[in-house]
Formats: structure tokens, sequence, C-alpha cells
């Protein structure tokens, strides 16, 4: 293992004008895209994930694909991009972290040993909160590349996960922020052009006794061939997961006389809004229901309820399903579930009392999907705009 | 020739025969449509329930209508408070669906089939009243609907 030179700190020295490459092209590519894509996700996921989902979807699907191409580069990426020269080894990130406190820290080619450690805790954090972000997707909105394979309970515990983990990777990126500053500030390390130019001043580079292979016009190529090898099979294998049928949603046909006879004061509501039990219920009790008197002959009634004994929450296992349907409240209205309120306690009772939604209990005038039961967050349409 | 002329005299006579009783079938069955139909059924169960019965009254349907019960189901005192005041206007259900106008000249087809108006006037009476609706409140409320 070559410990020497290359990767000491070093005094710094001046020859302005003069440059040598350090970063290679396709590593300050990944850099600078992961900047965009991760403040996406950042801001899509802590302010609004629900109403931001799409993006925040997107911007998490572009990381993936960056980080997986890190990942397989710091295997063959050019010398300061690969791991085997991050300095991790833990008397020389002590040493480093003196050399800070008392001002004599050197300019680093490549990460220095305290900024090599944040990059291993940013590419460790990032890749869960990819993995937890895609796992919950899958299990909990049955949508992704792991919709066909993942439960909601699972896709509920990974964005757990996420959400932790979303802390840990925000304090590492700050932290990670807090040494470009300190190098740039405090210490006068050019190392924000680095990262854009990809060059130090050459008076570094002769100092450290540098002895790594220089970057080439080659890493170039060769980063971005690899580049769009990761890209093209992620999306390719990405979409052919995504279309299989998810875990736990087959979408059914609403029979006629259910769409019909509870379509007539209210949308038919997608039978994995109850349990079986629930909507046995509901049909012994239409002469008071919620309020009006929906009475049915005894043979229509029998028809409906032999469709909810076989399709009710229970045959379900998508969000709605586990969090309004199979939750039974005393009054027996959906509206009074804790994540219904939770979920709507922000839109104003103006918006539902506009005429082309006219009640909580239209959904939907909101959710275009509800008719087949998903709900997804990205086919949320508040209309604005007529108020009564 | 002779027999010829009078076959084909005969057959003048057939083809306006029929097409008499095509005419007389068309406004025979004008005369008596579905409304028509249910509206005899609820004029003979009223006659059966009460003797001095003498024809529904467009502007009894109209009072029926506007009419503020309060007796049924607390959320719809009245046919109004769904319908509007105005039939010839858009309802909206409590959930927020909108309802087809009531008046017979918008709608008519609400009221061909006794089944649908029996599914009805079995729910929106009790929601409203708190009870069936009497054979002549039905004729009469329909009758009001066809005068619109």
């Amino acid at each position: 293992m070559n410990t020497s030179a290359p990767t000491e700190e070093i005094p710094r020295a001046d020859q302005p004008g003069q440059t040598v490459a350090v970063w290679d092209l396709p590593l300050r590519f990944f850099h600078w895209s992961m900047v965009i894509v991760g403040v996406t996700a950042a801001v899509t996921g802590f302010l609004a994930p629900t109403w931001w989902l799409d993006i925040h979807i997107l911007s998490g699907y572009a990381i993936s694909i960056l980080l997986l191409f890190r990942i397989i580069w710091g295997l063959m990426g050019s010398h300061y991009s690969r791991y085997k020269n991050f300095i991790l080894y833990p008397p020389k990130v002590i040493a480093h972290i003196r050399n800070l406190i008392d001002r004599s820290a050197g300019p680093s080619l490549g990460h220095n040993p305290v900024g090599a450690w944040v990059i291993v805790g940013l590419m460790f954090s990032l890749s869960l909160m990819v993995l937890s972000g895609l796992i919950g997707l899958g299990g909990q909105e049955k949508l992704g590349p792991f919709a066909f394979i993942l439960s909601f309970e699972t896709g509920v515990r990974a964005l757990s996960v996420h959400e932790f983990f979303s802390w840990a990777l925000l304090f590492l990126v700050l932290t990670h922020f807090m040494g470009v500053v300190v190098e740039q500030r405090v210490f006068k390390h050019p190392v924000i052009s680095a990262m854009v130019t990809g060059d130090v001043p050459v008076g570094d580079y002769q100092a450290a006794g540098n002895q790594a292979a220089p970057v080439t016009k080659k890493h170039t190529t060769i980063g971005a061939a690899l580049f769009v090898l990761v890209s093209t099979s992620a999306i390719l294998i990405g979409i052919s997961l995504s279309n299989k049928p998810a875990f736990g949603y087959t979408q059914i046909a609403l029979p006629e006389t259910y769409a019909s006879e509870c379509g007539d004061c209210h949308d038919a509501y997608h039978p994995s809004l109850r349990t079986s039990a629930a909507w046995k219920n509901i049909l012994g009790t239409l002469e008071d229901h919620f309020g009006e008197d929906a009475s049915l002959d005894d043979a229509t009634i029998q028809e409906i309820a032999h469709f909810t004994s076989q399709q009710g929450a229970e045959n379900f296992d998508t969000e709605v399903s586990h969090l309004v349907g199979r939750v039974d409240t005393e009054s027996r209205r959906m509206t009074d579930t804790a994540f219904w309120k939770k979920r709507h306690q922000d839109i104003d009772d103006t918006i539902f009392a506009q005429s082309s939604v006219g009640s909580k209990v239209n959904c939907n005038a909101c959710h275009s999907d509800a008719p087949i039961g998903r709900f997804d967050d990205s086919n949320i349409h508040i209309p604005q705009g007529n108020l009564p | 020739m002779t027999r010829n002329r009078s076959m084909s005299a005969k057959n003048i006579l057939l083809q306006a025969t029929m097409a008499v009783s095509l005419g007389l079938f068309t406004v025979g069955f004008a005369a008596a449509s579905p409304t028509d139909d249910i509206l005899a059924g609820y004029a003979t169960e009223a006659s059966a329930l009460d003797s001095s019965f003498d024809g529904f009254s467009a502007e009894r349907g109209r009072t029926l209508f506007v009419t503020e019960f309060g007796t049924g189901k607390e959320d719809t005192p009245a046919c109004t408070t769904c319908h509007t005041n105005d039939p010839t206007q858009l309802g909206e259900t409590r959930a927020g669906k909108s309802i087809d106008p009531m008046a017979a000249s918008i709608n008519l087809e609400r009221y061909f089939e006794l089944k649908q108006v029996e599914k009805w006037f079995g729910r929106n009476c009790k929601s409203v009243i708190g009870r069936e609706c009497t054979p002549i409140e039905k004729g009469d409320f329909i009758t009001f609907m066809l005068t619109l």
C-alpha cells in the first residue's frame, strides 16, 4: 500500500498561473450533478414530500444513478477518485485535526483525512437514503422498481429509516460544506475552484512530491462510457421492474350494479376503503346511511354484498387500504380516521365547499385515481378558483 | 286487367288501413306515456285509499317540494335541501355529487320507470319527512314537475 507522499499535507507554494489536474472530469461532473439533484431532493423531501413527491422521486432516481457511478468510479477512476487513496488511517486524521486547530494544515491533494471520512459518510448515508427511499416507495406507495415485491409494512419501516438518515445526511452535508469553507477561507486553499476546473496550483503539486498517475483524457472517456452504461442499464432495469404488477394491488373493475347503485349520491368508493366486515355493516344499515335513507331492494343488496365480501380493504396492501380502509371509527366515516385527518388538515374548508368538490367525501374531485383505489400522491390535483 | 285493377284497389285499401292503424297506434302510444302510466297507477292507489280523491294538484306538489318538514333526517329538512328551490337547475347531494334537474321539461326520463321513481320516493320521503309518501303526494309531486 502506497501511503507515502502523494496525499500528505504539504506546504503551499506560490507559482501563480501554472496548475495541474487533480480531479478528473467524471468526478467533477458527479460532484456538481449531485449538488443539484441532492438539493432538489432535500428541498422537496424536507419541505413538502406529499405535494412534490414526483420531483423528489425523480431526483432520488438521479441520485441513485450518480451514486452507483461514483461507487464504481472509486475503483476505476483517476488517482484521487479511488478509495484506496482516501486517507482514513486514524492517526493521520488526528494529526490533521491538530494541524487544523493550530492553523498549520497545508493543502491536500485529493481529500484531506477529515474530508475523506466525511466523503465515506456521505456515500454511506446517500446509499442508505436511496435504498430506504426505493423500498419505501415500493412498499408504501406501490411505485418504482421494488413495488412488485415489497409489502406496505416493509415500506413504512424503510421510510422511518429514510427520515432518520435524512438528518444524518443533512449533518454530513453541512460538515462537508463547513470543511470547504474552512479550507477556502481560513487556510486559503482553492478547493472550490479545484472542484470546478479540476486543477490545483502546480507548486502544491510539486511540493507534495506527487507520485500519482496524472489525470488524462482517458479518464474522461472511460468515465463517460461508464456513466452511459450505468445510467442506461439502471433506467432500463428500473423501468422493466417498475412495470411489474405491484405487490398487493390488482386493479379491479367495479361491477355495474355496485358502481351505479353506490354511485347515486356519491361516486362509488373503491372497495379497499372499508373492510368486508364494515361493508356488510354498511349494507345492513342503509335506511340510516350517514344521515340519509339509502334503502335498496334485497336483491340489489345481495348482489353488492357478494362483491364486497370478496373485495375489501384486507384484499389490498395499499397505503389507503391500511390507513383508512382497515381503520374503523365509531362514526364509520373515513373522514374520521387519524390518517385522513392528518393528510387533509391543511386543506381549507373553502376548498371542500367549492362547487366542483362539494364535500369531504368526494374523493374523486382531487384524487383522480380514487376510482381505482390508488390515491397516489402524484395524482392529487386540488381544484382552485371556482369558489362558490 | 279487371282482375288486376281490383287487386290494386284492394292493395290501396289495405295500405290505407295500415297507415291509419299505425297513426292511431302512435297517437295512442304518445297519450299513454310511461309517466302517465305511473300517474295512473298512483291515481288508482289514491282512489282506493280515499274515495273523495279527485285528481292530482301541481299546487299541492309545489307545497310538498318547498315545505321545510324537519321531521325526517336532521340534515335533509326539505326536498330543496339537495334539489334547490329551482327544479330546473342542478341540485347537489350532501356528498357533493350533482343531481340532474327535477323539472320534467328538462329531464322527463326521470319519471319513466316506476322502479326508479319508487326507489327515490322511498328513500327521500323517509329522509325528508320521516315516513313514506302517500300516493297522492307522489302524484302531486310528479304533476308539479310536469308543469315546469
